[in-house]
C-alpha cells in the first residue's frame, strides 16, 4: 500500500468526524443558549432546574452516555451508532455551552440592563438589544474552546465502530503494522480540523469586535 | 478487567431491558430470512482472522468463513465493524444478529449470549523479543517477568486466574492492552518482557516483526473459537451449526486455515 492510499484511507473518516461535530455542536448551542437565557432571566425555579441539568450532564462522561443511548435504550428507540454518538455528545455539550452562554450574559454588567430600562426599553428589548450583542462577542473565545473539544471528542464514537478517523487509523495500523504512521496521520488530521475551526472563529471574533470598545 | 466491567454493565442493562419487554421476540433467524440480510459484527483489527486490506475492505479467516455462511443461508451479509469490547453487548442488545471475531467460549459471556459450535481450534503463545535472556520452559514461568496481554481476552482470564490470583504474578507486572498489537509494540520497546496471545495471529506478528520470537505455544486458555449468537435463540443456533458442520465436512474451513494461517 502506498503512502497516499494509507493516509487517504484514514482521512476519509473525516466525513464522520465532521458529521458528528456538525450535529453535536449546533444542537448543543441551540439547547445551551435557550437554557442559559432561562437560567439567567427565567426566575428562581428555572435557575434551579437548569443548575440540576448542568450538574448532571457535566457529570456524565460522554462515552457512558453513548453506551446508554446505544445499548440500553435500543429496544425503545433504535439509534444508529452515529446518532447515538452525535446525540450523547450534543447533550453533554449543551450543558457546557449553557455555562459558556450564562457566563457571557452575566459578564455584561447588570447596570446596563437597568440603564436600558431607565431609557424606556422593555426587559425583553433590553436583553435583545443591549445584553445579547455584547454577550455574543464575549462568548466566542470560550465557545471556540468547546468547538475544539467536540471535534476531538467525536473520536469517542469509534467505540461503537463508526469508521471515523481514529477507528480507521486502528484498522489500517493493525493490518499494516505501521502504527506510528497511522496514529500520526490521525493526529495531524485532527490538528488541522481544530486549527481551521479555531482560526475561523478568531476571524469571526475580529470581525465582530467593536472598534471603540475592544 | 475492562471487559468484565463492560459485561457487568451490559448484564445490568439487559436485565433492565428484559423487565420492560416480557414477551420474547421470535427467532432472529426469521428476521434474517424476512429481510434477506444478516447483520454481523467483527473487530477488523486482528489479522489474520479479521483485518482490512489495502483497499480498505474486510478480509481474513473469519471474514471468508462468514461470507460463505451467509451465502449458504441465501442472505446478504452486512458487516458492522466495532471494537472487540462492544461486540458481545451489541449481540445481546439486539443491535447485531451475530458476531464473529475469534471468540472463545467463556462462561461469563455465555450468560448474556449463546455460542455456536466451534469452527476452529487455536493455541496460546508466549512471545518475547530477541534480546530476552530469561527462560519460559512451562507457562507458569511467565510469572517471573513483566507480562502483557489483550484486555478481556481468554488469555487475560488465564493469566489472572493462574498467575495473578495465586500470587505468582504481581498485578503491577501485568499490563492489559486494548489490542494485541499495542502490546506487541510495547514488547518491541521493552516496556513488557513477555506477551501472551493467540498463537495464530502471533505467527503473523512475528513474521512482520523480525525482532520478536515465540518461546512457548500450547493449548492453555484458548481452544475452540465460536460465533457469538443471541441468547437462547435455538433456531438460529441450529442453522449456523448445521452450516459449520457442512463446511467442516467439505474441508472448506481447513482450506481457509491454510490460506490465512500458513505464512
Amino acid at each position: 500500500m502506498d503512502f497516499g492510499q494509507f493516509v487517504s484511507y484514514i482521512a476519509s473518516g473525516t466525513v464522520f468526524t465532521v458529521g458528528v461535530t456538525l450535529i453535536a455542536l449546533p444542537s448543543g448551542l441551540l439547547v445551551g443558549s435557550i437554557l442559559a437565557l432561562l437560567y439567567v432571566y427565567g426566575g428562581k425555579t428555572a435557575a434551579r432546574v437548569m443548575k440540576v441539568y448542568s450538574t448532571i450532564f457535566r457529570g456524565i462522561p460522554p462515552i457512558v452516555l453513548l453506551f446508554i443511548l446505544f445499548f440500553a435504550v435500543s429496544k425503545g428507540i433504535n439509534l444508529s451508532a452515529f446518532w447515538a454518538g452525535s446525540l450523547s455528545l450534543g447533550m453533554v455539550s449543551s450543558a457546557y455551552q449553557m455555562e459558556i452562554v450564562r457566563g457571557s450574559l452575566l459578564s455584561v454588567s447588570g447596570d446596563q440592563l437597568m440603564a436600558a430600562r431607565a431609557v424606556g426599553l422593555s426587559r425583553l428589548q433590553a436583553i435583545r438589544y443591549v445584553v445579547l450583542p455584547q454577550a455574543v462577542r464575549l462568548a466566542i473565545p470560550p465557545w471556540s474552546n468547546e468547538a475544539a473539544i467536540i471535534i476531538k471528542d467525536s473520536s469517542l464514537v469509534y467505540a461503537l465502530g463508526v469508521p471515523e478517523i481514529l477507528r480507521r487509523a486502528q484498522l489500517i495500523g493493525a493490518s499494516s503494522q505501521r502504527y506510528l504512521l497511522a496514529y500520526l496521520s490521525a493526529a495531524i488530521i485532527y490538528f488541522l480540523l481544530v486549527f481551521a475551526t479555531t482560526r475561523l472563529l478568531e476571524l469571526l471574533e475580529n470581525k465582530l469586535t467593536i472598534p471603540s470598545n475592544p | 478487567m475492562k471487559k468484565r466491567f463492560l459485561l457487568v454493565v451490559a448484564l445490568v442493562l439487559v436485565a433492565a431491558m428484559l423487565v420492560g419487554c416480557a414477551s420474547k421476540p421470535s427467532s432472529v433467524l426469521d428476521k434474517i430470512q424476512k429481510d434477506k440480510k444478516v447483520l454481523v459484527g467483527t473487530s477488523a483489527d486482528y489479522p489474520p482472522y479479521e483485518y482490512v486490506d489495502d483497499a480498505g475492505n474486510k478480509t481474513g479467516f473469519d471474514i471468508d468463513l462468514m461470507t460463505e455462511i451467509a451465502k449458504r443461508m441465501g442472505v446478504e451479509l452486512v458487516w458492522v465493524d466495532m471494537p472487540f469490547d462492544s461486540l458481545v453487548a451489541a449481540v445481546s442488545s439486539g443491535k447485531l444478529d451475530m458476531s464473529i471475531s475469534c471468540f472463545n467460549y467463556d462462561t461469563e459471556r455465555d450468560k448474556i449470549v449463546d455460542f455456536s459450535e466451534a469452527y476452529y481450534t487455536t493455541e496460546d503463545a508466549f512471545v518475547v523479543s530477541n534480546t530476552f535472556t530469561g527462560t519460559i520452559a512451562k507457562p507458569e514461568d511467565a510469572a517471573n517477568y513483566k507480562v502483557g496481554v489483550q484486555s478481556g481476552t481468554v488469555q487475560d482470564g488465564w493469566l489472572t486466574d493462574n498467575l495473578v490470583t495465586p500470587g505468582l504474578l504481581k498485578e503491577a507486572n501485568l499490563s492489559r492492552y486494548e489490542r494485541v498489537d499495542q502490546a506487541a509494540l510495547d514488547l518491541a520497546n521493552g516496556r513488557i518482557e513477555v506477551l501472551m496471545a493467540d498463537y495464530v495471529p502471533v505467527q503473523a506478528l512475528v513474521a512482520q516483526n523480525p525482532n520478536l520470537k515465540v518461546v512457548y505455544h500450547g493449548e492453555l486458555s484458548t481452544g475452540p473459537i465460536n460465533i457469538v449468537l443471541p441468547d437462547g435463540d435455538a433456531p438460529l443456533k441450529a442453522e449456523i451449526n448445521r452450516i459449520i458442520k457442512e463446511l467442516q465436512a467439505e474441508g472448506f474451513i481447513d482450506k481457509l486455515a491454510v490460506k490465512y494461517f500458513s505464512n
